[in-house]
């Protein structure tokens, strides 16, 4: 056994290589995340680049860099019902998430603490998504029109939400088992209803996945084009479809799209203040016992 | 004893729970979602086109044989297939990997979050769009800043292995953060017991990862996986806006084959039992994933 | 399902007719829309009806129309069709017939040029539709380069034969060669004879039918619609466009839409491009442009391709009598000459023939000499599906995944398959 004297002799050097050790274990990741970020954000500083110029001076080789100008975001809402568009997917794609969410969150807990159904309840759900949407673009659309819905944001909500509904259904079900069983039951045993302990105990527990599914419902949502291309009219085009119309036949109008695009994330900015709070919450989100 | 038959009781009216917590979700689903698919069904036995859109002509499994002798689509299915394993792996990989980081670091998570949310609210068309103009082989960005380095400009969509890859990594760049925000999701669910035994033990970060985080994340790993995966195999706006299947057959994924069937030859019909034929394959798949799953659980 | 679409359809129209009347157009981004655009406002004054114009990309107009159009009743009066859905409008019955209402309100249908009736208005003698802008497609090239002394010695001394116009194809592939080098010494080829739209199916297939005229060939015999694809000319059509496309081109050209290798062009990289005579004032625009002034447009060598879009009223139209009115309207002489000087595609004669437009316009007498050496691409019923077919076997050529004699026998086959469907073999 190596003496005390010995010992605190090695202490520092082990105590040094502990200390770089855990300036790496904090650095690395950060490394890793920059260099993401940076992937990310590269690209789109070259869009931001282009949305401030126009289609000649974008495509010269080498760049030329000229005065920014902020044509392409005037002309993005003036000949263009950009505003329109936006609009639209915004309303379309938070109504069909903030319905599809509870519904599915249900589902999903149906299916991962009763089984509901069975395997095949599951698959079959799952399994209207594994057509290609082009296929059920024309039934859709003679249902809708037989609903006298064409052309109207709720034609879209609800053929999002079928996409919605399934996918998200499937996320849940991960996030509901596991060990929030034994809280819920420890709950039940001091008198709570089902669906007491469902609200109370479980969705909290869950809260992580059902913040990642909200997320995802949006996007789907957000970025879905087929459906909003058949069921949708001139007042109630969604983000995607108007955008495509920016690639005409005489080319792309790449700085407007530019524009546009940059535009269009904007969301991600009116999330933040959201995210903020639940964010924190979530990810931080261990165990809340 | 006692608890025998309460165990049954509260067995009984939890399947009646059961069955009304998912009531509305399957409800809203019938009512959109079953005719389309009974009509896709029931169209695939007829000749239904869209020059005569009737169910007259019965033909059976005839659109069914014919898929199996249509080299095109076969070709389409093997070029999904690549496709598929390569976003789904790679972006796993890479997706993992940040989130893996993103629940480790302390600051800046906001920061990073936000960054990794702007591909996902682009649309593929507008993606397409854009990176068609950052890899024009003369006029684009990225082999200007090759250049630069030495390295010769690449033929990024104008040769056919070239056209695959490239659509791979523009694929990778636009949806690898939906698998972040679903595994960080998992990571930042999971409970902290395990966690600390495991440091008690004295398990090292590789030990822990590989024996606490990644059974624990089985079943978020699993259906971000099954979900991924479906949808990989109904890409084709990227396809559409980037390539249109070529050069050659280079990158014709079946989902856009499918379209080209229903909307340019017009034949509903055969389009259906193509859509049948693609649902039962990919079924079997993920039937077999989730089996595997329930396997290891 | 097409009792579901009946009923939807009667559920629409009596909802719809209440309304103050308001006819919906269905059109495509380009920019003889928006000339439509400027002048509508004149139109409601006149009329009283208003006219909604919904505008998206050209692809997925045909994915939109479809369901509209085999909806009894569907979403829009008037719509633009390109040539070559017109053969699968007319055999679906989607389209009205003209000719009752162009007798009865006595409107000239003799102004537009023959080609373009027969391609976008008249189908078996019956006419659906009227010619709304064409895009034939023309050589565009750089002129000043046409011009330079300088060249035109280099040219003389290399090739023996003056440097003009070219008037033979054989002449313009010795521009092409003589033109791709590199301008700037570093060892590597920057400017290009030629750049070409590689893309599948219809950049491919309208660039390479150019080849095909100018090589001799055709798409099928006259009359009896026999197939040609695999003679020897359309094997050398497809061998030249080969060379051009790898040889004298830029890298990646076998994915070009028209937007990459009109940007090649308009950047000053290459001499000549074959496209839509609509590009021509592109090059002038200096916001898309770096060549202005510098492009002319001259028809293809033994005759270009030629290309339309055609105004018509759709059988689901839930007015048809206020689009008529628009039609007529849009279409008169005074309307067309207003949007030919703001900048659109002519069809029709009396246009062309206008002194004002033409002192505008310089290069009209070479857009009329297009238009009248244009010819027609095969339009029946599967045109669209052809074109995919095309698409793919010219592309699999250009990869070298086929040769081009392997390519153009199965394009042949299968266009004969879909000739026989469709009746006409």
């Amino acid at each position: 056994m190596a003496t005390l004297a010995e010992r605190s002799n090695a202490a520092p050097v082990l105590r040094r290589s502990a200390g770089l050790r855990r300036a790496l274990r904090v650095a690395i990741p950060h490394v890793i995340l920059v260099l993401f970020s940076a992937a990310i954000l590269l690209p789109l500083l070259w869009v931001l680049r282009v949305s401030l110029t126009d289609k000649v001076t974008a495509y010269r080789i080498p760049p030329e860099w000229t005065a920014p100008k902020l044509d392409n975001y005037i002309e993005i809402f003036s000949a263009y019902p950009f505003a329109t568009w936006f609009t639209n997917s915004v309303i379309v794609a938070l109504a069909s998430t903030a319905i599809a969410l509870p519904l599915a969150t249900a589902m999903a807990y149906a299916f991962a603490r009763f089984n509901t159904g069975g395997h095949w309840l599951r698959l079959g759900v799952l399994s209207s998504q594994m057509l290609p949407p082009v296929i059920l673009v024309l039934p859709l659309f003679a249902l809708f029109l037989t609903a006298g819905l064409l052309n109207t944001h709720a034609a879209l909500i609800v053929a999002h939400l079928t996409i919605n509904v399934p996918f998200l259904a499937w996320l849940l079900v991960a996030f509901f088992e596991g060990e929030a069983k034994q809280l819920e039951e420890a709950a039940r045993v001091e008198g709570c209803t089902r669906f007491q302990a469902f609200v109370h105990v479980a969705v909290p527990v869950a809260a992580p996945g059902i913040l990642a599914a909200g997320l995802l419902g949006f996007i789907l949502s957000w970025n879905e084009f087929l459906l909003a291309l058949i069921l949708s009219g001139k007042q109630t085009n969604t983000l995607p479809v108007g955008l495509s119309a920016l690639e005409t036949h005489r080319g792309v109008e790449i700085a407007l799209l530019a524009a546009a695009t940059l535009f269009a994330v904007v969301p991600v900015f009116l999330l933040l203040p959201f995210l903020r709070k639940y964010l924190i919450k979530g990810l931080s989100l261990g165990a809340l016992k | 004893m006692s608890t025998a038959l309460a165990t049954g009781a509260i067995e009984r009216s939890d399947r009646g729970f059961g069955y009304l917590m998912a009531a509305p979700g399957l409800l809203a689903l019938f009512l959109v979602i079953l005719f389309p698919i009974f009509f896709t069904v029931y169209t695939s036995a007829f000749d239904y086109t869209l020059i005569l859109p009737t169910h007259d002509v019965f033909v059976g499994v005839d659109h069914y044989a014919r898929a199996f002798d249509n080299a095109e689509f076969g070709q389409s299915l093997w070029v999904t297939l690549w496709f598929v394993a390569a976003v789904v792996i790679l972006e796993f990989l890479v997706g993992f990997t940040v989130a893996l980081m993103l629940n480790s670091v302390e600051r800046g998570k906001n920061v990073y979050y936000l960054i990794l949310l702007f591909p996902l609210l682009m649309n593929p068309v507008v993606v397409g769009l854009i990176w068609r103009m950052f890899l024009h082989p003369v006029l684009g960005i990225v082999n200007y800043l090759l250049s630069l380095l030495g390295i010769p400009g690449v033929n990024w969509l104008g040769d056919p292995q070239n056209a695959f890859w490239t659509l791979v990594l523009v694929d990778i760049w636009h949806q690898v953060s939906f698998m972040v925000v679903l595994l960080l999701a998992g990571l930042s669910a999971l409970p902290r017991e395990p966690y600390e035994a495991a440091r008690m033990e004295g398990a090292s970060t590789i030990q822990t990862f590989l024996h606490v985080t990644l059974p624990l994340m089985r079943p978020v790993i699993m259906v971000t996986l099954l979900i991924r995966l479906i949808f990989a195999v109904r890409t084709y706006d990227l396809i559409y806006i980037m390539t249109r299947g070529g050069p050659g057959q280079a990158t014709d994924l079946v989902s856009y084959f499918i379209y080209r069937q229903a909307f340019v030859g017009l034949n509903i019909g055969q389009a259906a039992a193509l859509s049948i034929l693609l649902l039962l394959i990919v079924l079997a798949l993920t039937a077999y994933l989730y089996r595997y799953m329930r396997s290891l659980a | 399902m097409n009792k579901l679409l009946m009923l939807g359809s009667a559920i629409a129209l009596t909802a719809g007719s209440a309304h103050a009347e308001t006819i919906n157009i269905l059109m495509e981004s380009v920019p003889d829309t928006r000339f439509v655009q400027v002048v509508l406002p004149e139109f409601t004054e006149q009329t009283g009806i208003e006219v909604e114009l919904e505008v998206v990309n050209y692809a997925e107009m045909h994915t939109k129309l479809v369901p509209q159009l085999v909806a009894p009743s569907g979403s829009y009066d008037a719509i633009v069709v390109d040539f070559y859905w017109v053969g699968e409008f007319t055999k679906a019955g989607w389209l009205q017939p003209l000719d009752e209402r162009i007798e009865q309100d006595g409107f000239d249908t003799s102004v537009y040029f023959d080609s373009l009736m027969n391609l976008v208005g008249k189908v078996d003698g019956v006419t659906y539709m009227l010619p709304f802008y064409n895009y034939a497609m023309g050589l565009t090239y750089r002129k000043d380069l046409i011009d330079d002394p300088k060249e035109q010695a280099a040219f003389k001394e290399k090739y023996g034969i003056d440097l003009r116009v070219p008037q033979t194809w054989d002449e313009y592939m010795k521009q092409v060669e003589f033109f791709t080098r590199d301008t700037d010494g570093n060892g590597q080829v920057d400017f290009y004879g030629v750049v070409n739209q590689g893309l599948r199916p219809d950049p491919i297939a309208m660039e390479w039918s150019n080849y095909l005229y100018a090589n001799g060939g055709q798409y099928y015999e006259e009359g009896t619609w026999q197939p040609t694809l695999d003679t020897p000319e359309a094997v050398a059509a497809l061998e030249a466009y080969k060379t051009n496309l790898s040889h004298y081109g830029p890298p990646g050209a076998a994915s070009f839409g028209f937007d990459e290798a009109f940007n090649v062009a308009a950047q000053g990289k290459a001499f000549s491009y074959i496209t839509y005579n609509m590009f021509r004032t592109a090059y002038d625009d200096p916001e898309q442009s770096a060549v202005v002034g510098k492009v002319e447009i001259a028809p293809v060598p033994s005759g270009g391709l030629n290309g339309a879009w055609g105004w018509a009223i759709p059988n689901s139209s839930p007015n048809p009598d206020a689009a008529w009115t628009f039609l007529k309207w849009i279409e008169s002489p005074e309307i067309a000459k207003k949007r030919a000087l703001l900048g659109g595609s002519p069809t029709r004669s009396d246009v062309f023939d206008d002194p004002e437009l033409a002192a505008k316009y310089p290069y009209y007498p070479a857009l009329r000499n297009l238009l009248d050496t244009a010819r027609n691409f095969p339009v029946f019923t599967y045109t669209p599906q052809f074109v995919e077919v095309l698409g793919r076997e010219l592309s699999l050529a250009v990869t070298g995944e086929k040769s081009s004699e392997e390519a153009l026998e199965a394009a042949n086959a299968e266009f004969a398959e879909l000739l026989e469907k469709d009746g006409k073999l």
